[in-house]
């Protein structure tokens, strides 16, 4: 059985092609396997947050193609590229990750909408969702009323809420204390071990980057390095 | 669902701006239907001034009589005529006059008139003749010869009441014949150019001059009520096949303009009002869109697509103006009750030029109950045009430049 989630062959991103070029992502191979628990780690600048656009949908490459579960999305249209997003990917910002007007529990129940989930699956997925992230008594609040940890935390369980095929976050602990950072990497770590969900995390903090278990190095929108992890995290 | 939910909230997120909108939208309802309200008490004015003022409900004449005002050209049948309208129950009164068209003679000059002969006490329930008069005591019963004439004519040539002026005319045989008459009043009734044009003396005065003793070139006839003008008149058309029987319209077809006239000059009063609204909309909801780059960058990363973006906009933009609306309904409406008791003095705009119109100073305007609907429907249709630019703005969002933001 094929485990392949991601597959990005040759992708180049090229910004200000008139002027003087900026290989934001040159000429990248990427293969990811269901289950994986990646790092993409690198200097400010080096396309990190570009190769996850890229990877996510959300731009398409200049050069070369990606597959994502055997579908080829940089030959979707607008349209149904929002439509598998929606359904096969979820994804975690650095900031701003919530809708303000919406209560932590309606923040995940609108995508969950979105996806078409009828209300009574919705509750129930939801009670897990927060329960995994510990913040069951955190359903009625707004995220002003959440600190930075728990509005990722929650960005987490939203992305989590359609069981998507792999989790994209860049940067999701940039903004974060080193105890809330733990703590959002604890939870992602767990889901990662007991629901086997595919992450693909950018970062340049070391301490997580210790706990990934596969390390990708891009300097200059190339990859320098890929390198399995020797210390497994406990 | 939840983007209902999501447009209710975003408009409590800056009450201010959304306050601005509400305001606007009330603003533009008010005005608009003002506007309406007083051109429609306006109209009902005028048109009621034309009818119990001017030229009554129903005219009737011989067939011929108003292409010359031919003296000779009389109501033939008048005995049994009158006798019919007596008889007809839509009948309030009526008024016989003779009419003819001469000159007006004074020691300083003179103008080309229409005399009218008239029976005063008819005259005050048809035309309310005794209302207009300004100065002089009006006609004396036993005395001949007396005159009222407008104000507009008496200042023109200088005439004051006692003065003597001469008419002439032509008699019902083709001789020029004239009289010299007193003025024992001068009138003003709410259409200056008609009070130029218009003088009146006592029927047989004026019968005895043209020779046509006991005879009257037009009878005028009051109803009961306006809406009965159509039936009655083809009910007595029926009878006196050979009569020419006017009604008001008919008989004032300038008004008839008018009153369209007015109607388009609102609906343009109107449409630059929702123009003014539609910018104040446009300009919010794209202040409201611009504020939200990365909100909504995010939310279309997420998988919102563009008609549940483009909902939540119009969403926001319905609430907020149906939010404006009972507010300018409801002020409309109370503002235009108010002023259809108390009137409305437009003095200071220019008494002259109301009355060469034919309007009176005081207006009282009359909520537009039959355009209410209507108003508000351009009011929404405006809103929602209004939120298309903004709406395509936000759907022009690229996920990932306005995350970058
Ligand atoms: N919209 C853009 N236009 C021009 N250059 C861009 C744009 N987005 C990113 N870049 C450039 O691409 C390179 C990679 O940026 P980015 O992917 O944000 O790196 P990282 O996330 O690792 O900091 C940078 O040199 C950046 O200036
Ligand atoms: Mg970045």
């Amino acid at each position: 059985m094929d485990n392949t989630v991601i597959d990005a062959h040759n992708i180049s991103k090229i910004y200000n092609k008139e002027n003087i070029p900026v290989y934001a992502v040159n000429n990248v191979h990427l293969h990811v396997e269901k289950g994986e628990f990646t790092a993409l780690v690198g200097p400010s600048g080096s396309g990190k947050t570009t190769l996850l656009n890229l990877i996510g949908g959300l731009d398409l490459p200049d050069e070369g193609s990606i597959t994502i579960n055997g579908e080829d999305i940089t030959r979707m249209s607008p349209n149904e590229l929002i439509d598998f997003r929606l359904k096969n990917i979820g994804f975690v910002f650095q900031s701003f990750n919530l809708i303000p007007v919406l209560t932590a529990k309606e923040n995940v129940e609108f995508i969950m909408q979105l996806q078409g989930i009828d209300l009574g699956k919705r509750e129930q997925r939801i009670h897990v969702l927060f329960d995994q992230i510990g913040l069951s008594d955190k359903l009625e609040s707004r995220p002003s009323q959440l600190s930075g940890g728990q509005q990722q935390r929650v960005a987490v369980a939203r992305a989590l809420a359609s069981k998507p095929k792999f989790i994209l976050a860049d940067e999701p602990t940039a903004n974060l204390d080193s105890q809330s950072a733990n703590n959002l990497l604890d939870i992602m770590y767990k889901l990662n071990q007991e629901e086997h969900m595919t992450f693909l995390f950018s970062t340049h903090d070391q301490r997580v980057i210790d706990r990934a278990k596969r390390v990708i190095t891009l300097v200059d929108g190339r990859i320098v390095s890929d390198t399995a992890s020797q210390i497994l995290p406990a | 669902m939840m983007i209902l939910i999501m447009a209710w909230r975003n408009i409590w997120r800056n009450k201010s701006r959304s306050f601005v909108i509400i305001l606007s939208v009330a603003l533009g309802l008010f005005a608009g239907i003002m506007v309406q309200a007083l051109y429609k008490g306006m109209m009902r004015d005028r048109i009621k001034s034309l009818i119990y003022t001017e030229v009554g409900h129903l005219q009737i004449h011989e067939n011929e009589f108003k292409k010359e005002y031919e003296p000779s050209l009389y109501l033939q049948q008048l005995p049994s005529l009158i006798q019919q309208i007596k008889q007809t129950p839509q009948v309030k009164a009526f008024a016989t006059r003779s009419i003819a068209q001469g000159m007006l003679a004074s020691t300083t000059g003179s103008s080309g008139i229409q005399m009218n002969g008239i029976n005063p006490e008819q005259e005050n329930v048809v035309s309310a003749l005794k209302n207009k008069l300004i100065a002089g005591s009006g006609f004396q019963n036993q005395k001949k010869n007396q005159l009222l004439i407008g104000k507009k004519l008496a200042k023109k040539m200088k005439l004051e009441v006692g003065n003597k002026i001469v008419l002439t005319c032509t008699d019902q045989e083709g001789n020029m014949v004239s009289g010299a008459y007193r003025i024992a009043g001068i009138f003003q009734s709410s259409n200056s150019m008609w009070d130029e044009r218009n003088v009146f003396v006592q029927q047989d005065d004026l019968n005895d001059m043209l020779g046509i003793a006991g005879e009257s070139h037009e009878i005028v006839i009051l109803l009961h009520q306006d809406e009965l003008t159509l039936t009655t008149q083809q009910k007595l058309q029926n009878q006196f096949k050979k009569l020419e029987i006017e009604t008001w319209q008919e008989l004032s077809p300038e008004t008839d303009l008018m009153v369209s006239a007015v109607d388009i000059t609102s609906y343009i009063i109107i449409g630059i009002i929702l123009f003014a609204l539609a910018f104040g909309i446009i300009n919010t909801m794209l202040m409201a869109i611009l504020e939200r780059t990365r909100e909504i960058g995010m939310m279309m990363a997420l998988g919102m697509n563009k008609l549940q973006l483009f909902s939540l906009v119009l969403l926001e933009t319905t609430f907020l103006t149906i939010g404006g609306v009972p507010i300018g309904y409801s002020s409309a409406w109370l503002l235009s009750t108010y002023l259809h008791k108390y009137g409305l003095n437009w003095e200071s705009m220019g008494e002259e030029m109301m009355r060469s119109f034919g309007f009176s100073t005081t207006i009282y305007p009359e909520f537009p109950t039959d355009k209410i609907a209507g108003t508000i429907i351009f009011v929404l249709i405006t809103a929602f045009i209004s939120c298309l630019y903004p709406a395509i703005k936000a759907l022009q969002l690229q996920p990932v430049e306005a995350l970058r933001k």
